[in-house]
């Protein structure tokens, strides 16, 4: 068999609930063993678009290519290799940790002794041992979050989705998910991680790709992304007289070190600008403007987005 | 399990799921209660209420009732399993939406069977006069078959419902309709050819005038078996519907 480039390849997929486009032909090409996000706001479709890719939903229209089977044809084949660590928390309440764990496990033709042992591996790591054998109804939410991980990788799947995998965990426990996915791409397993935070996806994905309103909006790696924004920084500010918004990111955009201006809502305007603070207060100065509230910051994946769609990210 | 007809691979899915089955629903105990206290309350309250000779009249209809009753069961439990997305998840394993039904329809039957022994039993103490010539199997296996029948009919149900907390309800608009046209409550069946009405008839051939020729009941048990084949394949294609585990 040759060998495959792409764990994952979609053709223009769509998925319409009535007259919601929830996905909206989405193009994509994600090479094997990398780890990739999908970045986007809530109802984006990045959801929706791992619920295909994972076999749960059919798509609308078009189709992918998983592992070299074909989505809509090779079904099983392809849950035979993927690991779907859903959005919401699908536990069986009334089954314990290793329980829950072992299901899986069996649902995929392991070898007891082999699923016993690496169930006790993996609960140590997610710090899970010493209530794994209580009712996952008893746990706190973020000991059943790091339940949810690790019933999608009993069976050491080739190609992993993990939707929001981090969601509502404190940093510390973020921290220990995080540095659980990374150990698994370095076993060469391909990784789709959505979030929307952009720290998340930053910090770990090789490439990534950033939807809105199911549609592919930029794709690269977050270096590229953000490099794309220019060398300027973004400076953040809200102005005393929000009337005059418009007019002031219409004065600043004429500037020459100014490269992008955005409006973003609450009195917020955010400019990409060389050389940073100091040229952009002159000038509010002396167009007699007081800016308040301000931050500076470089690029970040955030920026992109605002940049691509003059939204933030998070609302 | 019979590896059989279903191979290695399937028939070790179809006992974990089965096992799973269980623990959640003995760790449940609001549902232990139900499943094991609804078949006693109904007879010792009817027996409460008629007296004993009532009851024996009554009997056969009363062993049907019970099973019956399954049909909220499994149509609750699958209901659950759909909206906590537990199906969904199963679903991305390569476990086939076939084998994650039967698991169901399997733990539900061996609860039913425990239903049915409890009834006879309880009913026995209390005083239902079993015909003395009456087969002790058939005692058993007309109501078991009903009992599959209703899976049968919790299983189309299910393929429709998607809310947990109406499942077990929307369920007695089935459950009713069967125990009341097949007769559980009176002496004649008011729509003949139900399986209610069936199991009826051939229970109180058993249990009446212990008679359990295959002429006096072969008929009823052979179209019983028809109603519960068919409803359960029904069932199982509608669930391969796309949408049917959403
Ligand atoms: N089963 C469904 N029926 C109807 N609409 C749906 C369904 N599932 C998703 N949608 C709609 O599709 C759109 C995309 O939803 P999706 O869950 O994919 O977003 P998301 O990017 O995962 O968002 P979030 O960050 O909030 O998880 C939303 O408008 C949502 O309401
Ligand atoms: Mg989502």
């Amino acid at each position: 068999m040759k060998k495959l480039e792409y764990a994952i390849e979609t053709h223009n997929l769509k998925k319409y609930f009535d007259e919601i486009h929830a996905v909206d032909g989405i193009d994509l090409k994600i090479p094997k063993g990398s780890l990739f996000g999908v970045l986007g706001p809530n109802g984006a479709g990045k959801s929706t678009t791992i619920r295909m890719l994972s076999t749960i939903l059919y798509p609308t229209s078009g189709n992918a290519t998983i592992l070299g089977y074909d989505l809509l044809k090779d079904r099983k084949e392809i849950k035979k290799r993927i690991g779907v660590c859903p959005q919401e928390l699908v536990i069986y309440p009334r089954l314990t940790a290793r329980e829950n764990i072992h299901l899986i496990a069996q649902m995929h033709g392991i070898p007891k002794t082999v699923y016993k042992e690496r169930t006790d591996e993996l609960l140590g790591r997610m710090n899970l041992l010493d209530r794994a054998d209580s009712l996952s109804k008893t746990y706190s939410g973020g000991m059943k979050r790091r339940l949810n991980v690790l019933m999608s990788v009993i069976h050491e799947p080739e190609l992993l989705f993990f939707d929001e995998p981090t969601a509502g965990l404190d940093p510390q426990s973020r921290r220990v998910v995080w540095d659980f996915i990374k150990n698994f791409q370095e076993r060469n397993s391909t990784i789709i991680l959505t979030t929307h935070s952009m720290e998340e996806a930053d910090d770990l994905s090789d490439a990534l790709t950033i939807i809105d309103h199911g549609k592919i909006i930029a794709t690269g790696t977050p270096q590229d992304l953000k490099g794309r924004l220019g060398e300027g920084d973004n400076i953040e500010f809200k102005i005393s007289n929000p009337e005059m918004r418009l007019d002031i990111i219409e004065r600043a955009r004429s500037l020459d070190f100014v490269r992008s201006g955005k409006n973003l809502g609450k009195q917020r305007v955010v400019l990409n600008a060389l050389g940073g603070l100091r040229r952009i207060s002159e000038i509010m100065d002396a167009v007699k403007v007081e800016m308040y509230d301000i931050s500076v910051r470089a690029n970040t994946l955030e920026d992109v987005f605002i940049d691509l769609t003059g939204r933030r990210l998070r609302s | 399990m019979n590896t059989l007809f279903i191979g290695t691979e399937k028939s070790n899915q179809l006992k974990y799921l089965v096992v799973k089955n269980f623990k959640s629903m003995i760790r449940d105990k609001a549902q232990l209660v139900w499943l094991l206290g609804y078949p006693l309350l109904f007879v010792v309250l009817l027996t409460f209420a008629y007296g004993p000779e009532v009851l024996t009249i009554m009997a056969p209809g009363l062993l049907i009732t019970g099973p019956v009753v399954i049909i909220s069961q499994l149509t609750a439990h699958l209901a659950e399993e759909k909206e906590s997305g537990t199906l969904q998840r199963l679903t991305t394993t390569p476990v086939t939406r076939k084998i994650i039904l039967i698991s169901g329809l399997v733990s539900q039957a061996i609860v039913g069977a425990f239903q049915i022994v409890i009834l006879l039993i309880v009913g026995y103490f209390l005083g239902i006069n079993y015909h003395p010539d009456g087969n002790l199997f058939f005692l058993f296996f007309i109501p078991f078959m009903v009992t599959i029948t209703s899976l049968g009919f919790g299983l189309i149900l299910a393929s429709f419902i998607k809310n947990a907390s109406s499942a077990g309800g929307l369920a007695w608009f089935v459950i009713l309709p069967l125990q009341f046209l097949g007769g559980a409550f009176m002496d004649e069946p008011l729509v003949e050819l139900l399986p209610t009405s069936l199991a009826v008839e051939a229970m109180r051939e058993v249990m009446t005038f212990g008679n359990s020729s295959i002429a006096a009941i072969g008929l009823p048990l052979l179209s019983i078996a028809l109603w519960g084949i068919g409803g359960i394949a029904l069932g199982i294609l509608l669930f391969q519907r796309k949408a049917a585990i959403l």
